[in-house]
């Protein structure tokens, strides 16, 4: 990304035509910009805010900024919170489904992109239902289906569901990214004599490392922040992961605001580091996935 | 043919399937127990057609499509071009102002919430401050404010994602024209106008039905600060189908209610795939 460019040719101009005007103008923006950024950091602070109040000073003053200090609401959050629990849910939940949607969007890509196939438009076309469809429109009989299979509640079911939602997008995705990649190489080693699986392994993966790096940020983000599905597949709070295990917490919002802040703090923390991190990743897969429509 | 085993059948089991049960689903009455449901035919559709609630539902769909599509759109452009004129600072907004966008959407529900208090709330008590005493309210609990504090709360998670598509669609601006256009005496509002907005109008109108789309499917964000409530202010036609299947024990009315919604949208993604076809064949990339 050139990221620069777009600005500094504009600054050249402006430097050119404007003056002292010119610098007002710019520190008047910033003073705006800064007020936007505060407004958007502002509820991050107050989430740290109370976090790290002492239980006392919640009671009084829940959303003071930093009037006292304590770790007791991340260790109430941690034990009596069960969030320790949902973490480790949260876990269980967003890996096998970001390794699955990856594996299987990895595989599925390719072939679309480079292997043509007895049946290829017709498995398209069921990539393309999976991308047109929203979960809403089948989340209440999948509900029935689920417990038919016996997979409500089971960790091995809701991964399935949620790597089912995230696989078309997947394939997509790297499809796009496979079909940009050179030919010659994949010709060479065809001459070569190496079968289409070595042809895969050995000489398409390794230049499609970026591209499943940014899918894999992009999956697991999804995973990590899914409500619906865990709400509605898992109801007997088994294996619960941190975003409903928030949304239960939220019922006695006026009685526990310290711990619910620290379990507010541990379910974004995850999250947030990955994507100052990780921005570019992160940014790029979610302005894609966005854009699937 | 291998290579696409695994994800035919994951798409197959857990969307097709299910999908095409849910059109069985709306054409019969099904309670969550019995095994062989009666056939009802349209009737949960015209149930649909004649039911107030989701008319009421519907409205407060239509206020969040609006102002939800306008607000992030001039906010995000205006900050865009904003940072796009700066000369410094430029990565340090773009990783703030997109960081909302990456939360669930549960914690977000939690923190607003929490701002929103009547007595402690920030947002009273800064309106306290600047002598505006006579319009603190409970937000999320006054009939009149909980809609609209609901929807600034998805504003603010939203503006950020449509701030960075526009100030990557602003880099590919011709700035020769834009310097032309100065050099012509176009005022600031003129240059944004007849100059930049041309350039990046398939960008702006992609990112019109990306939130557009959003206001049919707003569901986590609601559910979570007010449940729909108080007194259905807030209720829109995914909290309505869900509460309608899930606590209402009305399986097939809430199913067909989920698949008008699905109905309705489906325009609006045919519209926006037809932009991205024609960005793609303009080669922008955002």
């Amino acid at each position: 990304m050139t990221e620069e460019t777009a600005p500094e040719s504009a600054m050249k101009y402006q430097r050119a035509k404007l003056d002292a005007r010119g610098r007002t103008k710019a520190s008047a923006r910033h003073t705006v910009l800064i007020s936007i950024s505060l407004l958007m950091l502002f509820p991050f602070l107050l989430t740290i805010s109370t976090t790290f109040k002492t239980a006392e000073d919640v009671k009084g003053n829940p959303f003071g900024f930093f009037s006292s200090f304590s770790f007791e609401n991340l260790r109430t959050a941690w034990t009596v919170g069960g969030f320790s629990d949902y973490l480790w849910s949260s876990v269980l939940l967003s890996v096998p489904s970001t390794v699955l949607v990856v594996v299987c969007a990895t595989l599925g890509g390719y072939a679309f992109a480079r292997l043509p196939f007895p049946g290829r438009p017709v498995c398209f076309y069921v990539v393309i239902v999976g991308l047109l469809v929203p979960f809403f429109a089948y989340m209440i009989p999948l509900y029935f289906q689920l417990r038919s299979m016996q997979l409500l509640d089971s960790l091995v079911g809701i991964n399935l569901v949620l790597a089912a939602t995230q696989v078309s997008f997947g394939t997509f995705f790297m499809r796009a990214f496979f079909a940009d990649l050179p030919t010659e190489l994949e010709q060479a080693a065809r001459i070569d004599g190496a079968s289409e699986w070595q042809i895969f392994r050995q000489v398409m993966l390794p230049l499609a490392t970026s591209g499943i790096g940014a899918l894999t940020v992009y999956a697991f983000l999804q995973n990590w922040n899914e409500f619906l599905v865990p709400l509605l597949y898992m109801p007997s709070g088994e294996h619960r992961p941190l975003t409903t295990g928030l949304y239960l917490f939220l019922g006695g919002r006026t009685v526990d605001i310290g711990p619910l802040a620290a379990g507010t703090l541990i379910t974004i923390l995850p999250v947030v580091l990955l994507f100052l991190v990780l921005q570019r990743q992160v940014t790029q897969g979610l302005v894609s996935g966005a854009i699937k429509g | 043919m291998l290579f696409v085993l695994p994800l035919v059948v994951l798409i197959g089991v857990f969307m097709v399937f299910p999908l095409l049960n849910a059109f069985y689903y709306s054409l019969v009455d099904f309670n969550g127990i019995n095994p062989t449901p009666p056939w009802v035919g349209l009737d949960n559709f015209t149930e649909i057609l004649q039911d107030d609630k989701v008319y009421a539902a519907l409205k407060n769909n239509v206020i969040w499509i609006i102002i939800g599509t306008i607000a992030p759109l001039v906010l995000g452009l205006v900050m865009a071009l904003m940072v796009w004129n700066a000369r410094h600072g430029s990565a340090f907004y773009r990783t703030v102002f997109f960081l909302p966008f990456i939360l669930p959407q549960v914690a977000i529900g939690v923190v607003w919430g929490w701002i929103y208090e009547p007595s402690r709330g920030w947002l009273n008590r800064v309106l306290d401050l600047v002598g505006l005493e006579s319009i603190t309210t409970g937000w999320l609990g006054n009939p009149d404010t909980a809609l609209y504090a609901v929807l600034a709360t998805a504003i603010w998670a939203t503006v950020g994602f449509v701030f960075v598509i526009f100030l990557s669609a602003l880099r590919g601006v011709d700035l020769d024209l834009v310097a032309a256009s100065m050099l012509d005496g176009a005022n600031p509002w003129q240059r944004v106008r007849y100059v930049v907005l041309p350039q990046i109008m398939p960008v702006f109108l992609m990112v019109t039905t990306i939130t557009l789309l959003g206001g049919f499917k707003v569901f986590d964000i609601v559910l979570v600060m007010t449940g729909g409530g108080p007194a259905g202010a807030t209720e829109v036609l995914g909290t309505y189908s869900y509460k309608s299947a899930f606590q209402l024990n009305r399986i097939s009315y809430g199913t067909a209610l989920a698949l008008v919604i699905t109905a309705l949208a489906i325009p609006f993604a045919v519209w926006l795939n037809r932009i991205q076809r024609r960005l793609a064949l303009e080669g922008g990339n955002v």
